[in-house]
C-alpha cells in the first residue's frame, strides 16, 4: 500500500523527520505512538502532501506511485486519506456541498459521472447515522463552531464517504468521551477490509481495546525507534517512553 | 476644494423649466452652503483614506433630456423575478418600463421634494448631501401606509449609460407607517464611460415598522458612486440593510441611522468586492438614541490585483441609551499582495449598561483551511473558489426573498469564478 523509506523531513530549516522508513501493506493497521513534537502530526501532513514541510532526503510509494511527485488533491483521489489532529473551521462553506465537491472530484478523478443529489442525501444520511451525527451538521460550514468530538466525528464521515484506501488517522481518538470513541472505532472497523489500510496516530491505547493493530511504532526524535504489537502500546501506556529511550542510548 | 467646476451647471439647473422654481431656495441654499465647505479632503478625519478628486476636479455635467434614451431601452439583462421595478435611466424616469406597485403611493422624488416643502430631512449635511440637495433631478418617494405589508419588493434599476461625462443626483424618499412592511431593493448597473452618481436616501420607520433594503451597485467601472443612506428609526421598527457593491471605480457610502425609539433595530450587512484600482469605502455610522436599541454591522470585503478598501463604522451610545446591545464585525480578504483595506470600527459610549463588541480582521485566504480542502480531493483553483464565495456567503445567505437571494448569489459567483480564473 505505502512504502517510506529513509525520509527526512524540515519545517523552516528545522530538521523534524529523521530518517524514516515504514511499509504499511493492504489491510494493516498501523500505530504510531510517541511524546508531544516526536514528529507524529508531522509525518501525517507530509502524507497528505502540505507543502510547508520540505522533504530533504528519502521517498515514498503509494502504490506504486511517487507519492511526494503528486499534488495534495491527487493523492487523496488515489485514495489517502487523513483524519487532521485539528481539523479547520472554513466559514461559509456548507459542509455537504464540500463533501459533495469533494465525492464529485474524486469520482470524476476516476472517469465516473458526478453523483446524482438526491442519491448522495440519501447515502450521507445514512453515513450520517454511521457516526451518530445529526442531519444538521451537513447543512453547517465545515466544522465551524462544532465541538472536539463532532469535529472528529466529521472527519469519520468524509472517511467513509470518500473510502479512501489508505486512512491516516491523527489523534482522532483524542478528546473523545467513550461513547464518541466507540463510534468512531467502529466507523474504523466497519470499514476495515482486506484491500484497506490505517495508519492510526495515538497517545493512549484506550482505542486499541475496540481494534486490533498489526503494528505498533515508537516515534522519537523524528525517528521509529521500536516497533512491536499490541503488547509494545500497554507497556508505554503503563512505563512511559523513558526506558525506550535509555534503550536507544544504549545502544548508541 | 472649489466646488467652481459645478457652478455653470447649478445656473443651468435653476433655468430648467421642467423643474418647479418653488424648490430654487433650497438648491440654492444647499450649493451656497457647499461652495463654504466645500468638497471633501483627506485632512477631513473622516476622509482620510478616500480621496475625491476625481469628482470634485471633475467636469460633469448635468444630465439633460437628450442623455434619456431616445427608444425604449432594452432592459433584458437587469430582468429579475418576483419583484416590481421602477426604471430610472441616466436619471430620468423610464414610465413605460416601470411597474407600480399595489399597496404604496410612488411619486416622484420631485414631488415629493415639493409635498415636504424643503422639510427634508438633510441628516448630516455632508457635502454630497448638500450637492444632492442643490442638483436633485430625479428619484422616487415610496410611502407605506399603516399596517400595509407589501409582499412584492420594489426594486428601482438606475442605469448609468452613455459616453457623455453626466452627474445624477436621485433622491430616494421610503416612508414606512406604523405596522408595515416593504422589501426595497436599488439596483445601479449600466455602461457608462464617464459617470457621476450621488445619490441621497431618506427612510424614515415609523413605530413597529419593518424595512428589508437591499443595494446593488454593479454599475461600470467608470463611475464613482456616493450614497448618502441616512435612517430615522422609531419603536420597535426593524431596518435590515444588505449592500453589495462590485461596480464603479470609486464608491463611498456613507450610512447614518438613528435609532430613535426603544427597541429599534438596524443590521448592517456589506459585501463588498473589488479589482483593479477600484476603491471601496463604507462609512457607516450608527446612533444608539434610546434604551433597548440594538444594532450590528456586519462588513465583508473581498480585494482583488491593486484594488483598496475602507471600513469606517461608528457606534455612539447616547447617555439615556441603556441596555443596548452593538455589534461591529469587519472582516476582510486580501487576494493579491497589492490590494490595501484600511479598517477602523470604533465604539463611543456614553451609557454605563450596554453590550458592545467590534472586531476586525484583515488576512489573506487560509492556507490551512486550502490545504483541508486540497487534502479531499478538490483541486486548490476550486478549494480557492469555494472559499472565497464562502466568505462572501456569510453575507449573502441572509439575503431575503429566496428569488433575489438566488439571482444575487448566482451572478456573484460568475463575477467572482470570472475573476479567479
Ligand atoms: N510549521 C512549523 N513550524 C515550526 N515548527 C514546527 C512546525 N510544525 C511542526 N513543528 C515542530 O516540529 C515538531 C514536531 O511536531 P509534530 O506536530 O509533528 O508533533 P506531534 O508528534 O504530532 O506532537 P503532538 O503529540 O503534540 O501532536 C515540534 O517540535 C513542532 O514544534
Ligand atoms: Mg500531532
Amino acid at each position: 500500500m505505502i512504502k517510506i523509506e529513509n525520509l527526512y523531513v524540515s519545517v523552516e530549516e528545522k530538521e523534524i523527520l529523521k530518517g524514516i522508513s515504514l511499509e504499511v501493506k493492504p489491510g494493516e493497521l498501523h500505530v504510531i505512538m510517541g511524546r508531544n513534537g516526536s514528529g507524529k502530526s508531522t509525518l501525517a501532513n507530509v502524507l497528505a502532501g502540505k507543502d510547508k514541510y520540505k522533504v530533504t532526503n528519502g521517498s515514498i510509494k503509494f502504490n506504486g506511485e511517487n507519492l511526494l511527485d503528486m499534488l495534495p488533491e491527487n493523492r487523496a483521489r488515489a485514495g489517502l486519506f487523513l483524519s487532521f489532529q485539528y481539523p479547520v473551521a472554513i466559514p461559509g462553506v456548507n459542509n455537504m456541498y464540500f463533501l459533495k465537491a469533494a465525492v464529485n472530484a474524486v469520482r470524476k478523478s476516476r472517469g465516473e459521472e458526478e453523483i446524482d443529489a438526491v442519491d448522495f442525501l440519501s447515502m450521507i444520511r445514512e453515513k450520517l447515522k454511521m457516526v451518530d451525527l445529526d442531519e444538521s451538521f451537513i447543512h453547517r460550514p465545515v466544522n465551524d463552531g462544532f465541538s472536539g468530538g463532532e469535529k472528529k466525528r466529521n472527519e469519520i464521515l468524509q472517511m467513509i464517504t470518500l473510502e479512501p484506501k489508505l486512512s491516516i488517522l491523527d489523534e482522532t481518538d483524542s478528546g473523545l468521551d467513550i461513547d464518541a470513541l466507540k463510534i468512531v472505532a467502529k466507523g474504523v472497523n466497519d470499514f476495515r477490509s482486506p484491500d484497506r489500510s490505517f495508519i492510526l496516530i495515538t497517545h493512549y491505547q484506550r482505542i486499541l481495546n475496540y481494534m486490533k493493530p498489526d503494528f505498533v511504532h515508537i516515534l522519537m526524535n523524528g525517528k521509529i525507534v521500536k516497533s512491536g504489537t499490541m503488547e509494545l502500546a500497554k507497556e508505554v501506556e503503563k512505563k512511559g517512553y523513558s526506558w525506550i529511550e535509555e534503550e536507544v542510548a544504549e545502544a548508541a | 476644494m472649489s466646488i467652481s467646476n459645478y457652478k455653470a451647471e447649478f445656473e443651468k439647473m435653476l433655468n430648467r423649466d421642467y423643474f418647479s422654481k418653488s424648490l430654487h431656495l433650497y438648491r440654492k441654499e444647499a450649493f451656497a452652503q457647499l461652495e463654504k465647505t466645500g468638497f471633501p479632503t483627506r485632512k477631513w478625519e473622516d476622509w482620510r483614506f478616500t480621496n475625491v478628486s476625481i469628482i470634485s476636479d471633475g467636469e460633469y455635467k448635468i444630465s439633460e433630456i437628450s442623455d434619456a434614451p431616445q427608444t425604449t431601452p432594452n432592459i433584458d439583462s437587469y430582468q429579475m423575478e418576483g419583484v416590481d421595478t421602477v426604471v430610472i435611466y441616466n436619471g430620468h424616469y423610464q414610465k413605460e418600463l416601470s411597474s407600480v406597485p399595489d399597496g404604496v403611493a410612488l411619486l416622484s422624488g420631485l414631488e415629493h421634494f415639493e409635498r415636504k416643502n424643503g422639510k427634508f430631512d438633510t441628516a448630516n449635511n455632508s457635502p454630497f448631501d448638500l450637492l444632492n440637495t442643490a442638483f436633485t433631478d430625479s428619484g422616487m418617494c415610496i410611502v407605506v401606509e399603516k399596517d400595509t405589508q407589501v409582499e412584492i419588493p420594489i426594486r428601482i434599476l438606475f442605469i448609468s449609460n452613455g459616453v457623455r461625462s453626466i452627474m445624477v443626483n436621485p433622491r430616494v424618499y421610503i416612508d414606512v407607517a406604523e405596522s408595515s412592511s416593504l422589501t426595497f431593493m436599488e439596483h445601479h448597473v449600466g455602461d457608462a464611460e464617464s459617470f457621476f452618481q450621488n445619490e441621497s436616501v431618506f427612510i424614515s420607520l415609523e413605530n413597529n415598522a419593518q424595512l428589508n433594503h437591499i443595494r446593488i451597485q454593479s454599475n461600470s467601472e467608470f463611475t464613482q458612486n456616493m450614497a448618502n443612506i441616512n435612517v430615522n428609526q422609531d419603536a420597535d421598527s426593524q431596518y435590515h440593510f444588505w449592500q453589495l457593491v462590485d461596480g464603479g471605480k470609486l464608491g463611498r457610502s456613507n450610512i447614518c441611522v438613528q435609532l430613535n425609539g426603544e427597541n429599534a433595530q438596524c443590521y448592517i450587512n456589506i459585501l463588498a468586492l473589488s479589482k483593479n484600482n477600484q476603491h471601496i469605502d463604507n462609512n457607516i455610522i450608527v446612533n444608539h438614541n434610546s434604551p433597548q436599541t440594538h444594532s450590528s454591522q456586519f462588513v465583508k470585503s473581498i480585494l482583488f490585483d491593486t484594488s483598496t478598501g475602507v471600513f469606517n463604522g461608528r457606534t455612539v451610545v447616547h447617555k439615556n441609551a441603556q441596555k443596548i446591545t452593538a455589534h461591529q464585525t469587519n472582516k476582510n480578504l486580501l487576494l493579491s499582495k497589492k490590494a490595501k483595506m484600511n479598517s477602523n470600527p470604533q465604539l463611543e459610549i456614553y451609557a454605563d449598561d450596554v453590550k458592545c463588541s467590534h472586531g476586525s480582521t484583515t488576512g489573506k485566504i487560509d492556507e490551512d483551511a486550502l490545504f483541508y480542502l486540497q487534502s479531499r480531493g478538490i483541486n486548490k483553483q476550486d478549494a480557492m473558489e469555494l472559499m472565497v464565495i464562502g466568505f462572501a456567503n456569510e453575507v449573502l445567505d441572509k439575503i431575503p426573498h429566496p428569488e433575489i437571494k438566488k439571482a444575487i448569489h448566482t451572478e456573484f459567483t460568475v463575477k467572482l469564478n470570472r475573476l479567479m480564473a
